[in-house]
């Protein structure tokens, strides 16, 4: 029998959502240009050659290596790219996707990148062409709700405040806004520059479509044991495999000698 | 605008569960302030730049922010943050209920008012660096911002150096 991955352990509909995010199988619900998607990035004009930091690796003569050649490069490695970035905020109130899921769902699905994972703030990182690429898949899937989840390159805060009064998360540089037609235009690219036009991001979830979609436990909406006021808790499975990991991390690691 | 009592005032904080607009800010405040009974207004929340203050973008001005002033009776100021917070100073406990009545009105989301101290009643370092270790009138403690810039928030109105 083939292997397959299980990726998360639990039964809620958050350890669901989590195995979906890890496993790359995810629902497309809107289709965001690809000269939009570079637009909002901000690292080169939609449409312009792509700068290299190197000849194309066809071009260079790679030495011998058993592993060169049995990884074969992403396009942007192999066209010599620069690295270049993009990095979402998502906010805690029941945004589709917490960082650690942006940073698992990158690490496992994406070649060739670098994810980053903050507090409040998601990085990925990788070759320019390939970076696009996987922000389409981002922002293009249940990954995100552009008023809950951001691409925020500077002053990124938000994922832990109030949301504003049309349901938006906070944004001290307000590169998104809720047009009257309902839908959420970029108006500021990631660093907060303005844009010339303004980029739909398609609309904004309703609230019980993200408490179905999200991938954060909360109180509120999937607690990891039923009510915080319940007399006896039941944890989800994923959080007792939390603490197991936890637990035999703590004790192989701790060695006196 | 200061009301003398002979009750004893109140602090009170007033936080709704989203951020209020700056309009919608004006219109509860502008509420809040007709019922009366109000010693002190503070507004709490996060910084709302006027320029971009990192990365490339560094030092666009950010237009959205710019431009918002809260009206209050006969005084205007300059509005700086995302309301989050109203903090109240109000002269007795029976106010309370009115300001509880005027956020039902006028906030179409849930909110919690809470008594407690918010208001400083001792000086802080900046103050004692300010003002010495005598301060006649304390609703001015806890007021100084120790991060003011000169080039910023220093009007130099004549260069002749003083009477001196």
């Amino acid at each position: 029998m083939a292997y397959k991955p299980q990726y998360y352990s639990g039964t809620t509909s958050v350890g669901v959502n989590r195995r979906k995010h890890m496993s790359g199988d995810l629902e497309k619900l809107r289709d965001i240009s690809d000269a939009d998607i570079v637009t909002i990035m901000g690292h080169r004009a939609p449409g312009s050659d792509y700068p290299s930091t190197h000849p194309p690796l066809a071009e260079m003569g790679e030495p011998d290596c058993p592993i060169r050649q049995l990884v074969e490069p992403t396009p942007g490695a192999a066209a010599g790219d620069r690295i270049r970035y993009s990095q979402f905020t998502d906010s805690m109130y029941n945004a589709p996707s917490i960082p650690y899921f942006r940073s698992y769902w990158g690490a496992i699905n994406c070649r060739g990148c670098d994810p980053g994972t903050l507090s409040g703030r998601q990085i990925i990182e990788a070759r320019e062409r390939d970076i696009e690429q996987y922000t389409k898949v981002q922002m293009d899937s249940e990954m995100t709700d552009p008023a809950l989840a951001t691409m925020r390159g500077c002053t990124v805060h938000g994922h832990s405040l109030r949301l504003d009064e049309d349901g938006m998360m906070f944004d001290m540089l307000s590169r998104t806004e809720l047009g009257s037609d309902g839908n959420v235009y970029y108006v500021k690219d990631q660093v907060g520059i303005p844009l010339d036009a303004k980029v739909n991001a398609g609309k904004p979830m309703s609230e019980a479509e993200t408490s179905k979609r999200t991938t954060i436990f909360r109180c509120d909406n999937i607690s990891f044991g039923g009510p915080c006021t319940a007399e006896k808790r039941t944890l989800d499975e994923g959080l007792i495999t939390l603490h197991h990991m936890w637990e035999r991390r703590s004790k192989w690691g701790f060695r006196p000698e | 605008m200061v009301t003398k009592s002979d009750t004893k005032p109140v602090q009170i904080e007033i936080f709704p569960r989203r951020f209020l607009k700056p309009a919608t800010a004006q219109r509860l405040l502008d509420e809040i302030y007709r019922s009366g009974g109000i010693l002190r207004i503070t507004i709490q929340g996060p910084n709302l730049p006027k320029t971009v203050p990192y990365g490339p973008g560094k030092g666009i001005p950010i237009e959205e922010n710019m431009n918002m002033l809260l009206e209050l009776g006969d005084q205007a100021l300059e509005l700086r943050v995302k309301v989050g917070r109203i903090w109240l100073e109000l002269e007795s406990e029976d106010r309370i209920e009115g300001v509880k009545a005027v956020c039902e009105r006028m906030l179409p989301f849930p909110f919690s008012i809470k008594k407690k101290q918010i208001f400083r009643t001792k000086p802080t370092v900046s103050d004692y660096a300010k003002y010495g270790s005598e301060v006649e009138d304390k609703r001015i403690l806890g007021l100084v911002d120790p991060k003011a810039m000169k080039e910023r928030d220093l009007a130099i109105l004549s260069d002749t150096g003083g009477d001196s």
